[in-house]
């Protein structure tokens, strides 16, 4: 099983921006990308499919049809996507929407275009290691991209079984 | 608008095959004895054979969760050889009571307070400190920093599981293998942490859970052993086995001249609540430590911390919510087991299968520490004990040899497989810093365990009576 990172964006260079700057989680994260909220839901069922776990969204705010912040309330009322960390990367959400994104999708971090990678990063390891204490996810495989003292303060309390 | 509560979502994991192979093997072993009759084994050893065999099928191939087997060893228990049996007709039967007692067995009680103490050493950052001001006269060159770490590691590893242990000094030694150069000199370093922790274990008989099994066993049999006894018994194999460890790692794995700097700083807590429990765990261990002269048991001063911690409120209800009861459990399963075989009169059939008196002794001693080796290598340290434990103990019935040193030995040889990443929770976390490949642990482990391996099968019976131990 592998952690999930699945960033919406409409604008490629921005994935790709995205995407470079996380280049030291892919060897361990599976990195998914989607430029609007019908190929999310679809790349969601894939990595469903394949058993592995989503563990982080990261949304722009300003998409073709759904917004990003409709899309993660979605995610917020569905099974499998509940537990995932959701981040809004946005420079256009208005107060409105992000209010709405708090309240009603349970968004956990806000990136404001442009971002800092070193930032970014930490904020990724940061989210991961909250997705997996709060998933009940067995932390070693994934150690890596975690931040090790979190993970491993839940193999503590496993005992020598 | 208000959070909607959210339910849980338990989702069933899929059996892999060597768990369906496991659940049909062992559902056929269990019937077997039932079904067919034994020549020479009582009614009572055939139900017990059957209940036997299904755990050792369980437990090795973890087709339900270790601890779940050991419940369900409870269980079937009760059900089948108990005054609650739902069949008699096998002669008089202990009480069901006598079965659920396993969890309240003393040996429990020892460590339901090793558990508390070393949760609190946790909560208060004491285990920290601690490795911060013993690391100190190590500082400047990897090599002998490596002793530091290791002899810290063993240290808590006493008092703490091995798991827990492993865990607190990765997390402080993950930030440092980051300075050293990337190759060898981390495969060492990341090698030397799991291999203190379960050396380390042996150590006391709260060490891990091995100990309080065989220990459990010994008290059934009457052959108690007290906790700076075990101490007498262990220590000295630990610290040869570390030493090795240490020369054999460092030669292998770490230049002369790395430089290595672990600068740690302590910062100990002062709170009252903080002193109070130093205070409390303090007595506790020198209580350990001094039994021959105060009479009370280990298992009595082991309660004294629980009661003292929660009366004071150092430690509250979240504390023992929070202590590992899944352990505590196969332990409790182990020592009804081994309860079951006895009263069962299935171990006095088992010894009689093999005419063991015609082998020599120092190849039956080779052979139960390799078994034990080799089983603890690829299942779980605890649940080896579980099985092997009590068949030891009903072979050194026959055997010109103290007791107490079989059923010390299988559990110390468990606590030496460390050759795999699954051998032990502490290897699984090191492989986990993606710094040691499996070949490296597997030459690591070959060579210490069996190092140690030898040295207790070979060495330490002779140790042992010649320190008038035994």
């Amino acid at each position: 099983m592998k952690l999930a990172l699945l960033i919406l964006e409409d604008e490629r260079p921005v994935r790709e921006a995205l995407r470079r700057d996380l280049a030291s989680f892919a060897r361990h994260v599976r990195i998914e990308e989607a430029e609007d909220v019908p190929t999310a839901l679809e790349v969601i069922e894939e990595i469903d499919t394949a058993g592995d776990r989503l563990a982080l969204v990261m949304v722009d705010h300003r998409l073709p049809g759904t917004s990003g912040v409709d899309f993660l309330i979605g995610l917020a009322d569905d099974d499998r996507t509940a537990a995932a960390r959701k981040v809004l990367v946005t420079g256009q959400a208005d107060q409105e929407d992000t209010i709405r994104a708090i309240n009603e999708a349970g968004l956990d971090r806000y990136v404001a275009k442009p971002w800092q990678a070193d930032a970014l990063c930490d904020m990724v390891r940061d989210q991961l290691t909250a997705f997996v204490v709060a998933a009940g996810v067995d932390p070693l495989p994934h150690l890596a991209v975690l931040d090790a003292e979190r993970a491993l303060s839940i193999v503590r309390e496993r005992g020598d079984l | 608008m208000s959070t909607p509560t959210t339910r849980a979502r338990v989702s069933l994991p899929r059996p892999t095959p060597v768990q369906r192979l496991g659940l049909l093997l062992g559902s056929i072993a269990f019937l077997v004895p039932l079904l067919v009759e034994i020549p020479g084994l009582a009614p009572a050893g055939h139900r017990m054979l059957a209940i036997f065999l299904l755990a050792i099928l369980l437990w090795v191939t973890e087709a339900i969760p270790l601890y779940a087997t050991a419940m369900l060893v409870i269980l079937l228990q009760v059900l089948m050889l108990s005054d609650q049996a739902l069949f008699g007709g096998v002669g008089p039967l202990t009480s069901a009571a006598s079965y659920f007692a396993a969890l309240a067995n003393p040996v429990i009680i020892l460590f339901l307070g090793g558990f508390l103490i070393a949760d609190g050493a946790h909560k208060f950052g004491l285990d920290r400190n601690l490795a911060a001001v013993m690391l100190r006269p190590f500082a400047g060159n990897a090599r002998t920093s490596v002793l530091g770490l290791m002899a810290i590691t063993a240290l808590l590893s006493m008092f703490v599981s091995n798991t827990a242990t492993a865990a607190t000094m990765f997390a402080v030694v993950i930030p440092i293998l980051a300075a050293l150069p990337a190759g060898p000199a981390r495969t060492g370093v990341a090698l030397a942490i799991p291999v203190a922790a379960n050396v380390g274990g042996i150590g006391t008989p709260v060490g891990s859970p091995p100990n309080a099994i065989a220990l459990g066993a010994l008290e059934a049999s009457g052959q108690g052993v007290s906790f700076i006894g075990w101490m007498l018994l262990a220590v000295p194999l630990m610290l040869v086995v570390l030493l090795f460890a240490w020369w054999f790692l460092t030669r292998r794995y770490i230049a002369a001249d790395t430089p290595l700097t672990l600068q740690l700083s302590a910062d100990f807590d002062r709170s009252p609540a903080a002193i109070l429990f130093y205070l409390i765990a303090g007595a506790t261990v020198l209580l350990w430590l001094t039994e021959p002269f105060h009479g009370i048991s280990s298992s009595t001063v082991g309660f004294l911390p629980v009661v003292a911690l929660l009366a004071t409120q150092v430690m509250g209800a979240d504390d023992i919510r929070r202590l590992q009861w899944p352990v505590l459990w196969l332990v409790a399963g182990g020592i009804a087991l081994g309860a079951g075989i006895g009263n069962s009169g299935l171990d006095a059939w088992l010894v009689g299968l093999v005419a063991w008196d015609a082998l020599p002794l120092t190849l039956l001693l080779f052979l139960l520490v390799g078994v034990s080796l080799g089983l603890s290598t690829v299942i779980s340290n605890s649940a080896t004990a579980n099985l092997l434990v009590p068949l030891a103990l009903s072979l050194a019935i026959g055997l010109p040899i103290d007791p107490t040193a079989v059923g010390v030995m299988v559990a110390l040889a468990c606590a030496l497989a460390m050759a795999l990443p699954i051998s032990t929770p502490p290897n699984a976390v090191a492989y986990a810093t993606g710094e040691v490949q499996t070949r490296e642990m597997v030459v690591s482990g070959i060579v210490i365990g069996g190092f140690g391996a030898l040295l207790l099968a070979l060495v330490m019976p002779t140790v042992w009576g010649a320190l008038g131990l035994l």
